[in-house]
């Protein structure tokens, strides 16, 4: 198209009107002058003027044809029918009110639901072409972490292959790795924590101990300042720190002449070599959600270099380009099958492998938020069923006016598009108000939501999040609007205008309602199903014995840097110092300290029940004397540790239940006793309960507890402290740091939580996602309500002079009532059997999200079946007792 | 005229015999043209009259046509075509295309 010809087509559009009326005088001209040649030749006035319009032909349709020329009329006819079907809209208020309703509260869902994921998962990650970052980790088959010697938690939870088992990397291995050409660059990081002194209250930080490449593989380049050189990374290097943006604001004040600065960490002074760009978040950040303040060089020594079986560290890589995901597993494979010829005692079952980090990331989030999204799916689909019902009814009332455009000529197209407008319509409205709708829940949904979840609270309402409310609006405005609207163009002008609105016809539609309620019907149930699930799961956990009595427990961690406390003695002293002074407080009744509290991690290790046996693992804890009474694990047989059981004295230990069963074939452990470290005898003096000591979710396993006096025993450090209180656990904090203080002014206190506190955000994920799939099925089981209640209610409508006849002739009520809900049975059991093979399929994708429990409970379905039944049943019942109630003559008059 | 033979118009030439009669006549309005194609084919070209008004619609859309309204001889409103230069190099084209193509169907009817 020409661009003069584009101006002539624009100008056409605004002198529309004149043009059309230019045309039509042209052609009364025409016709006009055609008349009376023919007259003039002879023909008889009132024969002339018929002659011409013949030979000119149908005035209108070339008129329109001369009009469609243009290209405007297309849009014009659009434009015309959203009018139109505007008008009508308007025209029955409470029709339009509840079916925008009802889609807005479906759309308003899934917007919320989507706008999480956008942000949560599907968002690319803040780093310079995040789609070639892999995660890389190892994997060895199932069963075979015996000789694995692993710190540091792997970055993320990505799917693993079958049958096998994630650690973190080792070191020595990454060597080789990296010479794989699939990569443009390889970076280790591990978290590290370190006290921070000198500037101000002492604080113990998060960082992360990284390669020099780390920030040049994830493409970051520092706010100010350099990035890590390779120089840096090494043992004899002047001691360098890169900080955080925040760390910079909040310690440092934002002084812009911070490279200057020099930081005491762990005792180390650190030159201030750069500050990361405001918002950047490492991987791991980005994955648990805890800020990381502080970056390192690794500078791995050269054991680390060389152990190849400690797996401690985390690595991304950035793929070549053209390198596909499964190029670069290629090529790691075949550097592992070398690693395993050549260092067969480590590498021969270990294997590498690589997944796109931002999955990495979120993958443990992404099993939940999707089977969300799926819910919320359903909800939507629900919605449109509704509107759909609600549009056949009225596409049912306007038959008679369908019928009499079809006979004045209108094209069944033209009524189709007439009918898809108001739908479309309806769809934008309630895309509108579904929108507003989201906007609410997705804040709502942030605030409720537990912590942990990553990149949540970036989540906002953007471009994404509405072309996606778009998309589904329209879609359900197409799907909700086609069946209502291809029955309206069916229907036959002779027939329907002969007959009654209500009768002939009816069937047909009918039959369409009746399956748009099955489909309903059973899509709560799956719903419903669920959230049953979900909630009978919750309940399952909430069940759990701990153990132990995590209320009014005061949990903290305090880590004793090694510069200052040399020896585990010196550290048992702080440690008893700090148990006698917090004793003092007002409040406390008892206090403990161990190496790790339970919900705070645990420590594995190895030893034997006599020289000849092989080794078992267990958890080993230094615990002190008050321990079990602040934590209220109960003495079953024997006696507690107490202060007498110092260095010096004969080794003991408490056990609990678990070893018995696991180690001692159902023996009672009291009595025996085990080798331990250097072939120490430990004596078994007591039994205690057993724990959970991971929380509600978490499996029993075997604890030994051994006296935190008797040092020389275990390689761990004494770091968590806690105080059973007899108020409020929190109440004591700023107490217990003062005495902290006053013993040693360098010491911070972290982590410092309320045991129940604890517990209850260990459990606050699974009540979020039972909450949020109760709140869908709840909305689901109403739609359905109302679905049900509104086909019933039209089918006794249509049938009123049918039951009429019936009760006249002498029919029982109640057989009229039986009947009636005889259908809606019919119905429902149709629905429920759709819903049950729906849910045995697709409730699969929440088994991971379940505890203790299949995806094919039959309670639960049960429960969910009787309770759809009966809302569904309640339902029906009003229109059946109408039903009854017909009177015979007003319903005879009628017809 | 009944009895006399009448043939559909080919598709495509429309075009063609209305910018030839244009280029002939100068300016006229669709009465005009219509009849003066009429006239010169004697009748034998039968079309439905209408038809005219969406090629004319067509061809000043295309910018081969400028329409002017304009007075008839007995003070009645008409607008008046006239060829633009793009519709006498259309008109050209179109001869040129008519050529051919009726060239190479006497070549396929010519007795060989």
């Amino acid at each position: 198209m020409s661009g003069s010809e584009f101006l002539r087509r624009v100008r056409h559009l605004f002198a529309r009107d004149r043009a059309a009326e230019d045309l039509r005088e042209e052609m009364r001209l025409h016709i006009e002058l055609r008349a009376r040649q023919l007259r003039e030749r002879g023909l008889a006035a009132d024969q002339a003027g018929y002659a011409a319009g013949r030979q000119f032909g149908n005035r209108e349709w070339y008129a329109d044809k001369s009009m469609e020329i243009w290209g405007w009329t297309v849009w014009e006819r659009m434009v015309q029918d959203f009018r139109m079907g505007a008008r009508t809209l308007r025209k029955t208020p409470g029709f339009t009110a509840v079916a925008v309703l009802t889609l807005a509260v479906g759309l308003g869902m899934n917007t919320a639901v989507y706008s999480v994921v956008n942000a949560v998962m599907l968002r690319a990650l803040p780093y310079a072409q995040p789609g070639r970052l892999t995660s890389l980790w190892e994997e060895y088959p199932n069963g075979k972490d015996d000789a694995l010697n692993t710190s540091g938690a792997p970055l993320g939870k990505a799917e693993l292959r079958a049958g096998m088992a994630r650690t973190t990397v080792s070191i020595a291995n990454i060597g080789d790795y990296a010479k794989s050409q699939a990569f443009t660059g390889m970076a280790s990081c591990d978290l590290v924590r370190m006290n921070l002194t000198g500037t101000g209250v002492p604080e113990r930080l998060a960082g992360e101990a990284v390669s020099a490449s780390f920030f040049s593989v994830l493409g970051i380049a520092p706010f100010r300042g350099r990035d890590f050189r390779v120089e840096d990374d090494s043992r004899d290097a002047v001691p360098v720190v890169m900080i955080s943006y925040g760390f910079w604001q909040r310690r440092l004040g934002g002084d812009t002449r911070v490279l200057e600065h020099s930081v005491m960490l762990d005792g180390r002074m650190r030159r201030v070599i750069g500050v990361l760009p405001r918002g950047f978040q490492p991987p791991s950040e980005i994955a648990d959600g805890a800020p990381r303040e502080f970056y390192v060089p690794a500078a791995y020594s050269k054991q680390q270099l060389q152990e190849r079986g400690d797996h401690d560290v985390n690595v991304v890589a950035r793929l070549k380009p053209g390198v596909s995901m499964r190029g670069a597993q290629a090529d790691l494979d075949v550097i592992q099958a070398a690693l395993a010829r050549q260092f067969p005692d480590t590498n021969k079952d270990i294997h590498p492998a690589i997944g796109p980090l931002r999955d990495d990331l979120v993958k443990d989030t992404g099993t939940a938020l999707w089977s969300l999204m799926g819910a919320s799916a359903l909800l939507v689909l629900i919605a449109c069923v509704n509107v759909a019902n609600l549009l056949m009814v009225r596409a049912n009332g306007r038959r008679r006016e369908s019928s009499v455009r079809l006979a004045v000529g209108a094209s069944r197209i033209r009524l189709l598009r007439l009918f898809l407008a108001e739908s479309l319509l309806l769809a934008a409205g309630g895309c509108a108000a579904g929108v507003l709708l989201g906007a609410a829940l997705t804040r709502t949904l942030i605030a409720l939501a537990p912590a942990g979840i990553p990149r949540l609270e970036s989540t906002t309402m953007d471009w994404p999040v509405f072309a996606f409310a778009a998309a589904i609006a329209i879609l359900t405005g197409v799907l909700f609007g086609i069946a209502p609207a291809w029955q309206a163009s069916q229907s036959k002008p002779v027939e329907a205008l002969k007959t009654a609105a209500r009768s002939s016809g009816g069937k047909a539609q009918l039959r369409w309602r009746a399956s748009l309620t099955v489909v309903e019907v059973g899509l709560s149930l799956v719903l419903l199903v669920g959230a049953g699930l979900l909630l009978r799961s919750f309940a399952t956990v909430m069940g759990v014995d701990l153990g132990f009595q995590p209320d009014r427990v005061l949990a903290m961690n305090i880590n004793l840097p090694d510069l200052r406390y040399k020896t585990a003695g010196e550290r048992l002293r702080f440690f008893e110092t700090l148990e006698q002074r917090v004793r003092a407080l007002p409040g406390v009744r008892s206090v403990a300290y161990a190496n790790r509290m339970p919900m705070r991690g645990s420590w594995r290790s190895g030893f034997r029940l006599d020289a000849s046996s092989g080794t078992l693992l267990a958890d080993f804890q230094m615990v002190s004397p008050e321990y079990f009474e602040t934590l209220g694990i109960g003495l079953l047989r024997g006696r507690v540790l107490t202060a007498h059981d110092g260095e010096g004295q004969p080794p003991v230990a408490v056990v609990n239940q678990a070893f018995g069963r696991d180690f001692l074939n159902g023996q009672d452990p009291l009595g025996r006793s085990f080798l331990y470290r250097r072939d120490a005898r430990v004596e078994i003096v007591g039994v205690v309960s057993d724990i959970r000591r991971g929380g509600k979710t978490a499996p029993v396993l075997p604890e030994v507890y051994l006296s935190a006096a008797q040092t020389g025993l275990a390689p761990v450090r004494l770091a968590d402290f806690a105080v059973r209180t007899s108020g409020n656990p929190l109440a004591l904090v700023t107490a217990v740091r003062q005495q902290v203080l006053e013993i040693d002014k360098d010491q911070p206190i972290t982590n410092v939580r309320s045991m129940g506190q604890v517990i209850d955000e260990s459990v606050a994920q699974r009540r979020f996602q039972m909450l949020l799939l109760a709140v869908f099925a709840a909305v689901a089981l109403a739609l359905a309500v109302i679905g049900i209640y509104g086909v019933l209610s039209y089918s006794v409508a249509q049938r009123t002079g049918e039951l009429g006849i019936r009760i006249a002739l002498g029919a029982n009520p109640r057989g009229i009532v039986g009947m009636v809900m005889g259908q809606a049975g019919k119905l429902i059991l149709a629905g429920l059997v759709v819903g049950l093979a729906g849910a045995l399929v697709l409730t699969r994708f929440l088994e991971s999200l379940l505890f203790q429990l299949g995806s094919a409970d039959w309670p639960t379905y049960a429960c969910a079946v009787v309770v759809l039944a009966l809302a569904a049943g309640a339902a029906a019942l009003v229109p059946a007792m109408r039903s009854a109630r017909v009177d015979p003559i007003v319903a005879l008059r009628d017809e | 005229m009944t009895g006399s033979q009448r043939d559909e118009i080919p598709s495509g030439t429309l075009d063609l015999l209305i910018l030839k009669t244009l280029a002939r006549h100068g300016e006229m309005h669709g009465f005009e043209i219509a009849d003066s194609i009429q006239a010169a084919t004697e009748d034998v070209l039968q079309v439905e009259e209408g038809s005219l008004y969406p090629a004319l619609q067509r061809m000043l859309l295309k910018g081969w046509l400028q329409g002017e309204w304009g007075k008839t001889g007995e003070n009645r409103r008409a607008r008046y075509y006239t060829l633009t230069a793009e519709g006498r190099k259309q008109l050209r084209q179109e001869i040129e295309r008519y050529g051919r193509v009726s060239q190479a169907i006497a070549r396929i009817l010519e007795p060989a």
